[in-house]
């Protein structure tokens, strides 16, 4: 789309090249590709709505970077801090 | 003779090592250094025809390494520039003809008698860019400012750390100050802060390298050209000299209206 703003101040890609890079290197440097990364990411959502009643449409699993120092950032909102003790599936049905 | 050996990759290929590295091996060799350019890209050498020797070659590094010359014979004197040499990589084997421990032996043979021998390393991160960065002192990665060879510089960034040869730095080619300032061109604050790595000298897109290359001339020889200028800028940088890093700006808010140059 060549928008208005695109029309008047150029396009800017720098900006894409800048973030799309910085998402890559990310899993460069961790040798965890985007493939590998999304198997986790189904493995801990698996895990965890086994045991806990969650939506996992609002979990955000995300790699981060700082200072060198590479993390896995999981954030789980809580629907309902109580298990699921007789309903396992429950949470299966959710998906 | 305190002597210092530098490595110049990229990862990817096509980015300007070949020039660079002849140029900042001419701009050492002018400021009356004794300067050897070593190429390293056995099968592919391409250092010789960049720096206008090609039709002097009579010995390579493979012919020293397999005994069939003294080091000496296989050294070509480039009059232009001084006391500078070229060490041509053969043509016609490929990158097993030498492998990091006869390369570390080859070199350390030119350390005693020259300051600064500069590594022309391969694309690619194979045996070939091993045995480039195998005797090196320092190295140096050159990027362009673009994506895939970004993250290609990242790569032999780390691959250069795990072979504990310090932290690696860059050399910015090809940038064109006017695109970073539209925002249309990842910026040199933006690559080092993508990298995390320092900056030794960056290189302006300069239409007269493809004609310096034609001629087999390289710039710094009788230009004076912001590309030329850069690269005696590294060079300086290299012996040691406190040259400032002249950043493109990024402009004032009428010239991102405009994109004016």
């Amino acid at each position: 789309m060549a928008s208005f703003r695109e029309f008047f101040f150029g396009k800017k890609s720098a900006e894409d090249a800048k973030s799309r890079l910085q998402f890559v290197l990310i899993h460069d440097r961790a040798e965890i590709s985007p493939g590998l990364f999304e198997e986790i990411r189904n493995d801990i959502i698996m895990a965890i709505s086994n045991r806990l009643n969650i939506d996992p449409s609002y979990i955000s699993i995300n790699m981060d970077e700082e200072a060198g120092e590479r993390r896995l950032l999981v954030d789980v909102p809580l629907k309902n801090a109580r298990r699921p003790t007789a309903t396992r599936s429950t949470a299966d049905t959710r998906r | 003779m305190d002597s210092v050996v530098i490595t110049i990759t990229s990862g990817k290929g096509g980015v300007g090592k070949t020039t660079t590295t002849a140029n900042i091996g001419t701009a050492l060799a002018l400021m009356g250094k004794k300067v050897v350019i070593a190429d390293a890209d056995i099968g592919l050498r391409n250092l010789d025809i960049v720096l206008g020797l090609e039709n002097r070659i009579v010995y390579d590094s493979v012919d020293f390494v397999e005994g069939r010359c003294k080091l000496r014979q296989a050294l070509i004197r480039d009059k232009r520039a001084g006391e500078l040499y070229l060490l041509p990589a053969a043509q016609t084997r490929d990158k097993t003809a030498i492998n990091p421990q006869q390369m570390i032996a080859m070199i350390n043979e030119l350390r005693d008698e020259f300051h600064y021998i500069l590594i022309d390393s391969p694309a690619g991160i194979e045996q070939g860019f091993q045995v480039a960065v195998a005797p090196a002192d320092r190295v140096l990665v050159v990027t362009n400012p673009e994506v895939s060879s970004v993250r290609d510089a990242d790569r032999v960034i780390g691959l250069s750390e795990a072979l504990e040869k310090g932290p690696a730095m860059l050399i910015i080619n090809r940038i064109n100050s006017a695109r970073v300032r539209k925002k249309d061109m990842l910026s040199v604050e933006d690559i080092t802060e993508i990298l995390g790595s320092q900056v030794i000298g960056v290189v302006p897109e300069d239409e007269e390298i493809l004609s310096s290359t034609n001629r087999g001339q390289p710039v710094v020889l009788n230009s004076k050209g912001s590309a030329a200028q850069a690269y005696r800028d590294i060079a300086r940088r290299i012996v040691g000299e406190n040259v400032p890093l002249t950043m493109p700006s990024n402009g004032s808010f009428w010239q991102k209206l405009f994109g004016r140059a």
